[in-house]
């Protein structure tokens, strides 16, 4: 097992070498650089667009420009941002841990409604729920993320409007912009905690919808597979109770490729929950992404694309050796 | 409250026995000051994270680097009833005879937030930092008069001097510098350099270690979320109001940080901020929509002028590969008859529901008073637009309806804008359908920003478009007229990038810039500017096309901002010390 993890260990060296030379060169694809807004500015001189391009190194041919990104990126250094003159670090640390609590709570909520759905919707085969639980979970999977923000969004001042005229409560119920609230400095520890779980039960909810028709169609065949098989006729056999079964011996196997997929959703975890953290104002990755790529701040971009490849190929890594540690079935040697 | 509010005035009043405030006027608000309410927190949206705290390096224009930056302290500032500067920073200042110096007299009293006295050397800092190249400010070309320096000097205890080459019109704004602590800045610079003073004041500072000149300043920022500012309690020692109260009236400002404009609505809709600006008449019927429900309470000013920018198109004069177009784009008869198949009235009710105004010239319609309106218009008129093509050789069609000419060529060029600007492509795009009509073949282009700017900017004898529809913005109410932009050689003289003028127009109007610019009686000036504008709509070298409006809505309890009719994009829509909320 050991000898496996190093092998691939130094199989991963030329994988991430190609990764961040293709990821540089495309960057370098894009016309014009971020000093090119700035010389639309009627009162900017060319010479200062110039002198700033050779302050930035972005004159020097591209081959020197990725050595020089190369050799930081060897020493732990990502670089530097153009726009805030601070180390790429410093512009992504924090985003990328917000994304992260969103991805938790998504990946959570998922599960939470997923299992039970697959495994109701696999032991009530073409039952009415059934329908009901494909319906919704390909209604999930079909509607945009940013869209279903606004329509939730909007779905919000329906109700406001509707509880202050029936109840005179003119207050949100969830919030529809941000991650915390306006006096979240003076709130207790714990009043902050619950505070960033309100504002992030609405994007969660929206990832987590996203995810939810692939889960639920997956499982519940496995569940269908696995319930059909001799094993748990075997276990009906014996007397074992319905619930027994299906939770201890069909969904157990059915689970496995859930499992080994949890490696992969490592780099989901910093990469963004995408649009719906724009619509919501969520102070994730995805704007910080999107600012840097329209700024073209290419440290930013090539930073985070460095650290979601890195977890990229640790998740697979991990999945490879998860999946041996649930399946009996697969051996590394 | 009122005991406290005592408390304070007499604090004020001891202060100025020694020194002598700044007394805000009211004429800059929609109140006086016996309605002002001390108390309360204005609270706005800003979109995206600040990129920095540091105002030497600041390069982007935003709530905060606007608010605490630029508007922090400045030596002369101006009000929104009148074009004058008045002393702020200075307690007064002196221009010399030829024009060419202004000496400033500093304030007494002035303090840092942190108590300490803002001196002559903090001014100074600023331009000497500045004027490096090395660290790389924003403001470095503002230290410039067509490539001579403008200088500044200490000359007193309290007074400082500045020096230009010659007699500017844009020597004020140059001259409304504002501080930055010397005992950091200028220590950062005198022991570690450039380097040192780009390090300063990054966003990962611990905001409550920056000090500031402002009536608010930053006392937490959280990247993503928001920026709390607290009252600063030495402002109001050297600002007061017409009754002498010190000032500001709120406690507190806030920004919260939105994703976008329209999770800024969200926000304004939901309550949380107030102050918005609409985008658009759908922005106005969404919030119309909050408050017929009662949901809130909020004051909407539609159309309350242009906003503070051009759009317009231009066609190459440099393209030597193509003789025939070239010819073409330097005829002016060609840029004549282009022009009368603009249909003004139709682009403004399309694209922004009517709510636009029409531009004729190169100087922004919100800046009316340099708006020369007897320049020739060529009003929307295809027949004429047809005589004048058929004057250069166009006068018959073709099986197609295009206008030919006796080789069978027709007229055809492609127009380029940059793609995702909706309002844009739908400008450009009516105007290829208003063409065609007219026979004039028009193929509309959305293209990439940054490659649309390159084009634009592209130099030599044959650059690689034909007709480009963009916008700029950045202007002055000073001298509304591009340094960049009208002399021949400068690099958004767009539509013809060789080094010498084509045209004894172009050459003209490169000459009346810089003497208009030297001019320093505004009405004197104001009809040099008029004979530029006279002079390019006779060349017509770019068709300027529609403004649109700005709008704005403000949180009902919201009061002392600008009245009415100085509220706009240029003045800005409140001078935030006289700003108060009522209860």
């Amino acid at each position: 097992m050991l000898v496996y993890i190093v092998r691939r260990f130094f199989q991963l060296i030329p994988t991430f070498l190609g990764a961040t030379m293709l990821a540089f060169l495309i960057s370098q694809l894009v016309p014009g650089d971020f000093l090119t807004q700035k010389a639309l500015e009627p009162n900017v001189r060319p010479e200062t667009i110039e002198r700033m391009r050779s302050q930035f190194g972005l004159d020097q041919p591209i081959t020197v420009q990725y050595v020089r990104w190369m050799g930081n990126l060897m020493q732990g250094n990502l670089g530097q941002s153009f726009v805030s003159n601070q180390p790429v670090i410093n512009r992504i640390g924090r985003p990328m841990r917000n994304s992260m609590y969103l991805a938790l709570l998504s990946i959570f909520m998922l599960w939470a409604v997923a299992v039970p759905a697959g495994v109701y919707s696999a032991v009530r085969q073409y039952s009415v729920g059934d329908q009901v639980v494909s319906v919704f979970s390909y209604f999930g999977l079909a509607i945009p993320n940013f869209f279903f923000a606004q329509v939730l969004i909007l779905l919000i001042f329906v109700t406001r409007s509707f509880t202050k005229d029936a109840f005179g409560f003119n207050q949100l119920v969830f919030p529809v912009a941000g991650m915390t609230s306006g006096n979240y400095l003076q709130m207790s520890p714990w009043g902050q905690f619950w505070d960033v779980m309100w504002h992030m039960f609405i994007p969660s909810f929206v990832v987590a919808t996203a995810g939810m028709a692939g889960f639920t169609r997956v499982l519940r065949a496995q569940m269908v597979e696995y319930l059909a098989s001799d094993f748990i006729r075997t276990a009906r056999a014996k007397g074992l109770a319905q619930r027994g079964v299906t939770y201890k011996h069909a969904l157990r196997p059915a689970i496995i490729p859930f499992v080994a997929g949890i490696g992969g959703l490592l780099p989901d975890l910093v990469g963004g929950a995408g649009l719906v953290e724009v619509t919501m104002s969520w102070p994730g990755i995805t704007p910080t992404f999107l600012e840097a790529l329209n700024s073209q701040d290419i440290y930013v971009v090539l930073g985070l694309l460095v650290i979601t490849t890195i977890l990229l190929m640790i998740g697979n890594l991990l999945s490879d050796l998860l999946l041996a540690a649930v399946d009996p079935r697969i051996r590394y040697n | 409250m009122k005991r406290v509010l005592i408390g304070l005035t007499f604090l004020a009043v001891a202060s100025f026995a020694f020194a002598q405030p700044f007394v805000w006027p009211s004429a800059w608000t929609n109140a006086t000051p016996d309605e002002a309410v001390y108390g309360g927190t204005l609270r706005i949206a800003m979109i995206g994270d600040p990129r920095t705290f540091n105002p030497v390096i600041s390069a982007e224009s935003q709530a905060l680097s606007d608010y605490l930056f630029d508007t922090a302290a400045p030596l002369i500032i101006r009000g929104p009833d009148s074009d004058e500067w008045l002393p702020y920073g200075a307690q007064s200042y002196t221009v010399s005879e030829d024009g060419r110096t202004i000496d400033m007299v500093l304030r007494e009293g002035m303090k840092w937030s942190d108590g300490s006295d803002i001196t002559v050397q903090d001014y100074y800092i600023r331009y000497v930092l500045e004027t490096d190249p090395d660290v790389g400010s924003n403001g470095y070309d503002g230290w410039f008069m067509d490539g001579d320096p403008i200088t500044m000097e200490i000359t007193g205890d309290n007074t400082l001097r500045f020096t230009f080459p010659r007699p500017d019109r844009m020597a004020f704004p140059v001259a409304a510098v504002s501080p930055v602590p010397d005992k950091i800045f200028g220590e950062a610079y005198r022991t570690g350099g450039a380097e040192a003073v780009q390090a300063l004041w990054g966003t990962d500072v611990d905001v409550t270690t920056t000090i500031w000149p402002t009536e608010f300043v930053p006392v937490s920022f959280q990247p993503g979320e928001r920026i709390i500012l607290e009252r600063n309690p030495y402002f109001g020692e050297w600002n007061v109001d017409e009754a002498g109260n010190p000032l500001p009236y709120l406690d507190g400002y806030s920004m919260t940080i939105a994703g976008d404009l329209d999770a800024a609505l969200n926000l304004f809709i939901a309550g949380e901020i107030d102050s918005f600006s609409p985008r658009n008449l759908d922005d106005i019927g969404v919030i119309n929509q909050a408050v017929n429900n009662g949901d809130i309470d909020v004051v909407v000013m539609e159309s309350v002028s242009p906003v503070a920018s051009s759009q317009f198109i231009v066609w190459n004069w440099n393209k030597a590969s193509d003789p025939a177009k070239e010819a073409l784009f330097r005829n002016v008869n060609f840029r004549r008859a282009m022009a009368h198949l603009v249909d003004r009235d139709l682009m403004m009710d399309l694209v922004y529901n009517g709510a636009g105004v029409p531009m004729y010239t190169n100087v922004y319609p919100i800046n009316d008073y340099w708006v020369n309106h007897d320049v020739e218009k060529y009003p929307f008129d295809p027949e004429r637009a047809q005589e004048l093509l058929a004057s250069i050789g166009y006068d018959r069609t073709n099986a197609q309806g295009l206008l030919v000419n006796a080789q069978g060529q027709t007229v055809s060029f492609t127009l380029a804008t940059n793609a995702g600007n909706t309002q844009r492509e739908q400008l450009a795009q009516i105007f290829a359908d208003t063409a065609r009509e007219a026979g004039v073949d028009v193929t509309v282009s959305a293209i990439d920003f940054n490659l649309l700017v390159d084009q634009l900017l592209s130099v030599g004898e044959d650059r690689p478009f034909d007709a480009i529809l963009i916008g700029l913005t950045g202007g002055s109410r000073d001298w509304p007229f591009g340094v960049n932009v009208i002399p021949c050689g400068t690099n958004l003289h767009m539509f013809n990038t060789s080094p010498e003028c084509l045209t004894t127009g172009e050459t003209l109007m490169g000459q009346l810039f810089t003497q208009g610019r030297e001019t320093l009686d505004t009405e004197a000036a104001r009809e040099i500017g008029y004979e530029i504008q006279k002079v390019e709509a006779d060349l017509i070298p770019i068709v300027y096309l529609v403004s649109p409006m700005a709008h704005y809505a403000f949180n009902s309890a919201l009061t002392g901002y600008h009245q009415e009719d100085q509220i706009n994009p240029l003045l800005g829509a409140w001078e935030l010390p006289l700003l108060f909320k009522a209860q």
